[in-house]
């Protein structure tokens, strides 16, 4: 994999965006709405959540908004591949790609990298809207915060490779995207601890990694505690990257492979 | 297109000069799934009908040799390109591009091969023609500077080298044509693919581009051409030599002179002033003569029949002493050479139709 390849792509991302001004000035300006309303629902929610979020931080507003963070990185995983390739077989960019000298998984990293940049710039402007309305980061566990939403975004990119799958063979992701992140919003604790959620569907959330990863990030970024605490939910989430990347490689693989020898890589 | 500017090519790229062929076909077939109706697919959902692409295509280009393929819509022409770049699986047979399988391979072909996509939109159309050409040359892997340093030299070459900053978006179908293809040219390829690369050009810039093919890109770049077009002129004044597919079936390949006379040409032209004559008419009733249309002249009063006459040229003599035997006026009756487009026609007559029969008449002995 080339560094070269990937910066390329993404520079050639950045220009292209950057052509759409308005879009991008609205796209950050668009946060400062989101961020105000949520405050003042959190605040008065607070005395509410309080005890159920004691672990996680304890202040709604904050934990709200690791939540929302954490949601936006796990959407651009899910969605950024697929929109990519679905783009790319409609346009003839794919197939010019392809025909080039430059691995796949540069090719792939490189064109979803600007989403993932664009993400991070509006996390970061998100942040500090919040640390103005109060909210206190542990700034010593930055570290392992990074490290766990690097784990968070790893565990849901498969979700994107499969997608992309199903876009090569079917030209579409089916209800994959809307299924896996409305589960996980609703069951991955993005809004709600998962301690309240039902004992009857408690079991499932089990399943989604969002709930391990997302546990573990308010711990360590909002209670401050050591990486060691959070072991076993980031071991959880780790098992969750190996097996669904296994996964996700391996429909990517085959989906290409039919793509090649049905000739479908440029027909829409 | 400009005086190029491109280096010459590298030593790695000298091994052109070697003999060894640039691209091997053999037995190359491909088939894709029918699309069905809703209806056929309730019916028998498991079942998939395949439509034959290739059939069978054996053939050899050598190094630096500029290769026409011709052939009608659907011919198969352009799924040939795409397995030869890596983009679609064959069936059957195995295709090389400089001793490297296409399939085996497919990333030392993609070293050494540039197809032309055609697709306008496949470029970066938010982007200038620099950055588009930047950013090719980064995945092909130069470097910041060399791909900066190319981009130019290839934007000078194509006639794009005064679009400044302008968005590709902005380009004429023309100049969009021109960049794919200077994109193409980034890696310095050894074999280039062109499909079609002149159809979106006025015809000015179209003689410019064919000129820069021949003298740049063959000439001096020493580069394997293989092109793809449906303007059989084109193919005759560049190709060293051509291929005629269609329906998936090689039917003909070699220089255009040894397909006409692997063809039996026989078509000869003869001008008279009677065209009603009885005796021109008895020697098409005797089946002496065959396929014959005639036209005005510029010259008043003279007509022209062009008719094919079997038999080499000892029948062309004796149909010539039985029409002035017969007092036909005759000024003139002269060999006609084929265009290649005729050529091509009759070769996908032939051998199109014979293979046709025997495929028939094998189904009936099956």
């Amino acid at each position: 994999m080339a560094m070269r390849e990937i910066l390329s792509l993404i520079k050639a991302s950045f220009h292209t965006a950057l052509s759409y001004r308005l879009s991008m000035v609205l796209s950050l300006g668009s946060l400062l709405f989101t961020v105000v309303p949520l405050f003042f629902v959190a605040r008065a929610l607070q005395p509410t959540m309080a005890k159920s979020i004691s672990t996680e931080g304890g202040v709604y507003f904050a934990f709200l908004l690791v939540g929302m963070i954490a949601y936006t990185y796990i959407s651009v995983s899910v969605n950024a591949i697929p929109s990519v390739v679905s783009s790319g077989v409609a346009t003839g960019t794919l197939e010019a790609l392809l025909a080039t000298r430059a691995p796949l998984p540069s090719l792939l990293l490189g064109l979803i990298g600007y989403n993932f940049l664009w993400t991070t710039v509006r996390a970061v402007v998100l942040l500090i809207a919040g640390m103005l309305f109060g909210v206190h980061l542990a700034w010593g566990q930055l570290g392992s915060s990074l490290l766990i939403l690097a784990l968070i975004v790893l565990s849901y990119l498969p979700f994107g490779l499969i997608g992309a799958a199903l876009m090569l063979a079917f030209r579409t992701t089916g209800p994959l995207a809307s299924v896996v992140l409305i589960l996980s919003g609703l069951l991955g604790g993005v809004y709600y601890p998962t301690s309240v959620i039902p004992a009857g569907i408690q079991q499932l959330s089990a399943a989604v990694p969002l709930t391990y990863g997302l546990r573990a990030l308010r711990r360590t970024l909002l209670e401050g505690v050591p990486f060691s605490a959070v072991a076993p939910d980031v071991i959880t989430l780790v098992g969750f990257v190996v097996l669904l990347t296994s996964v996700g490689l391996l429909a990517l693989a085959e989906a290409l492979h039919y793509a090649r020898r049905a000739g479908t890589l440029a027909q829409y | 297109m400009k005086e190029s500017l491109i280096p010459a090519p590298s030593e790695d790229r000298g091994r052109l000069s070697e003999p060894a062929p640039a691209v091997v076909l053999d037995g190359l077939t491909k088939s894709f799934p029918s699309r069905r109706g809703w209806l056929e697919t309730i019916r028998h959902p498991r079942s998939t009908k395949y439509q034959e692409v290739l059939r069978g295509v054996s053939c050899t280009v050598r190094a630096g040799e500029f290769f026409g393929l011709l052939g009608p819509n659907g011919a198969g022409k352009t799924t040939l390109f795409k397995i030869l770049a890596t983009l679609v699986l064959p069936d059957a047979g195995t295709a090389t591009v400089a001793g490297h399988d296409v399939v085996q391979d497919a990333r030392a072909v993609r070293r050494v091969l540039s197809p032309v996509i055609a697709d306008e939109r496949s470029l970066y159309w938010r982007l200038s023609s620099r950055e588009n050409l930047e950013l090719y040359g980064s995945l092909q892997g130069l470097d910041r500077r060399a791909a900066r340093v190319r981009a130019g030299e290839l934007l000078e070459v194509v006639g794009l080298d005064d679009t400044g900053e302008k968005m590709v978006g902005s380009f004429s179908s023309g100049m969009k044509q021109r960049l794919l293809i200077a994109r193409a040219l980034i890696a310095s390829p050894r074999v280039l693919l062109l499909d079609e690369p002149t159809r979106s050009l006025d015809p000015i810039s179209a003689r410019r581009f064919r000129a820069f093919l021949r003298e740049e890109i063959t000439g001096r770049q020493k580069c394997t051409v293989l092109l793809a077009t449906h303007n059989a002129e084109e193919a005759l004044e560049l190709c060293d030599r051509v291929a005629v597919l269609n329906h998936g079936e090689l039917l003909a390949a070699g220089t255009a002179q040894s397909i006409a006379r692997d063809m039996g040409n026989d078509r000869y032209r003869l001008w008279t002033s009677d065209p009603g004559h009885p005796g021109i008419a008895a020697l098409a009733g005797r089946g002496v003569v065959q396929a014959m249309t005639s036209h005005q002249s510029d010259a008043p009063g003279w007509t022209v029949i062009e008719m094919d006459v079997p038999g080499g040229l000892d029948r062309a003599a004796q149909v010539v002493a039985f029409l002035t035997e017969q007092g036909v006026p005759i000024a003139r009756f002269e060999y006609a050479e084929l265009s290649l487009a005729d050529l091509i026609e009759r070769v996908v007559e032939q051998r199109g139709t014979n293979r046709e029969s025997v495929r028939m008449s094998g189904d009936g002995d099956a």
